[in-house]
């Protein structure tokens, strides 16, 4: 059974659900393809060692842990099969919303210079860095559509110094605490400026849904009062109420289909009967047929998409003429430190991240780049365990419990994002050798960052360490970042837009170079990936694609 | 849970003193030999020899060391033994290896103290009252108070916003 459609959507992630939502606004017939399933907040849970931050035994957004592989090649060659929640396999999510059903929601613009970096950095041997076919001028008025139609909490006026911008943030910033007061009392001394991290949360109802609650579970979990905005409560919700857009869960995409000239005309996808948690073997195999094609499912699992829909057109798979598909994979380094107040710095109150400088994004001597530095959300206890004692501290006995119970609330934290410089080996290839249980050949993760990153990172975690010291810690602790494949919950940059088929996949509007009719439109995208969270520029780059395409292929043609 | 009577007895010694009791409980009264029971029986169950083996060899490093059984042993003691396997300076012969065991025993023995009361231990969220991640009382995450904690009437008590 063939179906027939306007346009077709692959995941329903950051970009995912803003495209489908544009569409179906503008009236246009859209199938949006999930893989993952629709997931309650029950669902999602509140499992200490089990969810999307801390995954020690496995995770709470999918994908599922078995019938999922990847295959991760470490530095030195050795590739081995790996599961979702394993750190190798550079999970974001699976599930309607994507990474953003359980993301922290840091809403942070990219700086003008982000969109610049060849030109104001010059290109590092070995590194692909390069400038974006847009500036931060033509996303700037799509910033603060995603700002205000999924709603951002912010102080505009504390940011100007950052970014231009035309109209603030809808929502008033969350409040500060404890380690707020002390965060900025030893900025001041340094005499760095600081503000308040936007957040996608609502401080106050917006968009019909309630506030926040200030529970501890921002990241890695679902929100108990739905004040969290991702795609699943807000952009996919109007899609459907246009009655123009159909989704469909448990459906995995396996190829972009093509006609005998070559150009893009559907996807086949299988659909597993009865839900994800069935059997190998009860998928059922469909084929639609669509004006456009729209890939947006991540930028792992897009680059796998756009390789595994090789034809005899398309040898090399889609877009990949000049092997470039699924190179300068891209996330953060994420240097941080830790340091010991005197006094508590920590009242339970979430989200718990609250202030940030981005004093250090650009014009550091001797470093491409830089990143925001901010304080955290809150951590479990079993997460805090593993992740922020000292390195002297004993793991065991009196001396860790007494620290647990004396230091857990005097432990302040900053961290942060540090601008990726990419690398063209830093990739996705496929192997055909591993398949996943529908049989479909799965990602390969190979190579690294380039080692410029490394002395942004390590530049970062020095000016961390500066900024709890001169906040009043007594001892503070770090860990030197070292050089490993950067892709993980902040991936992005394989199918990077540009003006040379060469040298990048898409046009500026995420059109793949030489089709007329196919598109990516998720974080593989970027050229480069700021200095900061990425999932803002992510939906800004979203809202501008898909206006773009209501604007070049519907308006006129059934206007 | 496969674990001989042995290795239960040492267990139990040996939890209690990653995570020894003083004025709050210890692992074992907070309920981590709970959370392992039904670990072992699903997420460990693919290292539960090395986990077995690891019990069995610890005691025979405390009767080499002391000429007693680990559960029978003071204290220090049992920091004593526990110390020398972590270090990796072991007097018997192990079937794992003694860091990888050590390993095992810490982490896991952690995540049943700190990890949330649903999965067998930190029983009554003791772990987290000690640490002040959540106040005793405080309200359950499931059925949340529709107000910000922070605020008063749906008004934020920092004041004020910038809507526009
Ligand atoms: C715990 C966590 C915390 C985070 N915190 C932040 C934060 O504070 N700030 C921030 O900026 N970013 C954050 N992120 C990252 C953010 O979520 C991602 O940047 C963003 O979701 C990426 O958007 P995307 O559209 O590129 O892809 P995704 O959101 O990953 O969406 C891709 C979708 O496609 C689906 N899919 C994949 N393959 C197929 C297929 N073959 N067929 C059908 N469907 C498919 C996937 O299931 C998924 O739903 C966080 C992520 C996580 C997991």
């Amino acid at each position: 059974m063939m179906t027939s459609h306007d346009a077709i959507i692959i995941g329903t992630g950051a970009a995912g659900g803003i495209v489908a939502c544009v569409l179906a606004e503008a009236g246009k017939d859209v199938l949006l393809l999930e893989r993952g399933p629709a997931l309650s907040f029950s669902q999602v849970g509140r499992d200490h060692l089990r969810n999307q931050r801390l995954s020690i035994y496995g995770h709470n957004a999918g994908p599922e842990l078995e019938g999922n592989p990847r295959v991760f090649v470490d530095p030195a060659g050795n590739a081995r099969t790996v599961r979702p929640h394993e750190p190798d396999y550079h999970n974001n999510a699976a599930c309607v919303g994507g990474g953003t059903r359980v993301y922290g929601a840091q809403a942070w613009r990219f700086m003008p210079a982000d969109f610049r970096m060849a030109s104001t950095y010059g290109v590092p041997e070995g590194s692909s860095l390069a400038d974006w076919p847009l500036t931060y001028d033509d996303v700037e008025p799509f910033y603060e559509r995603a700002e205000w139609e999924l709603g951002v909490a912010g102080d505009g006026p504390a940011l100007r110094d950052y970014v231009p911008r035309r109209r603030d943030y809808p929502l008033p910033p969350v409040p500060p605490s404890p380690q707020t007061v002390a965060l900025k009392r030893g900025a001041q001394q340094l005499g760095w400026i600081t503000s308040p991290v936007p957040l996608l949360i609502n401080t106050l109802p917006y968009g019909r849904r309630d506030s926040c609650i200030a529970c501890k579970y921002c990241v890695g979990f679902a929100c108990p009062t739905d004040a969290k905005n991702g795609s699943h409560n807000t952009m996919i919700p109007r899609a459907l109420a246009t009655g123009h857009c159909k989704l469909v869960t448990a459906a995995m995409a396996d190829r972009i289909e093509t006609d005998e000239e070559g150009k893009v005309n559907g996807v086949s996808y299988f659909v597993q009967e009865g839900g994800l948690a069935q059997e190998r073997g009860k998928a059922e195999a469909h084929t639609a047929r669509a004006k456009i094609v729209i890939v947006s499912a991540g930028a792992i699992e897009s680059a796998r998409l756009l390789l595994n829909s090789y034809s005899t057109h398309h040898p090399n798979g889609l877009g990949n003429e000049y092997d470039q598909v699924g190179r300068n994979l891209q996330g953060h380094l994420y240097p941080r430190a830790y340091g010991l107040m005197r006094e508590k710095v920590f009242n339970g109150i979430g989200p718990g991240v609250t202030l940030a400088t981005t004093q250090f994004n650009h014009g550091n001597l001797g470093v491409i780049g830089g990143g925001m530095l901010a304080d955290d959300f809150i951590k479990p206890p079993i997460d805090f365990w593993y992740d922020s004692l000292p390195p002297d501290l004993p793991r065991w006995g009196l001396a860790n419990k007494r620290f647990m119970r004396d230091n857990y609330t005097r432990v302040l934290h900053v961290r942060g994002p540090v601008q990726d410089v990419p690398s063209p080996e830093g990739r996705v290839t496929i192997d055909r050798a591993v398949r996943d249980r529908w049989g479909i050949p799965v990602a390969r993760l190979s190579g690294s960052t380039h080692p410029a990153t490394v002395v942004a990172a390590e530049f970062m975690r020095s000016r961390g360490e500066e900024w709890l010291r001169a906040s009043g810690c007594e001892r503070v602790w770090s860990w030197r970042p070292g050089l490993v494949l950067s892709g993980g919950q902040h991936q992005a940059g394989t199918c990077r837009m540009g003006h040379d088929p060469k040298t990048s996949v898409t046009d500026k509007w995420g059109r793949v170079h030489n089709h007329d009719n196919f598109f990516v439109v998720d974080g593989s995208l970027h050229v480069t990936n700021g200095g900061f969270n990425p999932v803002l520029t992510i939906m800004a780059l979203a809202f501008r694609s898909a206006a773009h395409i209501v604007r070049a292929y519907f308006q006129c043609a059934t206007g | 849970m496969r674990l001989t009577r042995q290795q239960q007895q040492t267990l139990r010694a040996a939890v209690d003193r990653i995570i020894p009791p003083d004025n709050y409980p210890g692992a074992w009264q907070s309920g981590v030999g709970d959370y392992l029971a039904r670990q072992f029986e699903s997420d460990l169950r693919p290292v539960l020899d090395d986990y077995c083996a690891g019990l069995t060899a610890l005691e025979a490093e405390s009767v080499a060391r002391f000429q007693q059984s680990f559960n029978l042993l003071s204290d220090e003691e049992q920091d004593t033994v526990l110390r020398h396997i972590e270090a990796g300076e072991v007097l018997t012969a192990w079937d794992v290896a003694p860091c990888i065991f050590f390993n095992l025993l810490v982490n896991t023995t952690a995540e049943g103290f700190y990890t949330d009361p649903e999965q067998g231990g930190n029983r009554n969220g003791v772990s987290w009252a000690m640490t002040g991640f959540e106040e005793p009382g405080s309200p359950s995450p499931g059925s949340p108070a529709r107000q910000p904690r922070w605020g008063g009437s749906g008004q934020p008590a920092w004041g004020g916003g910038h809507l526009q």
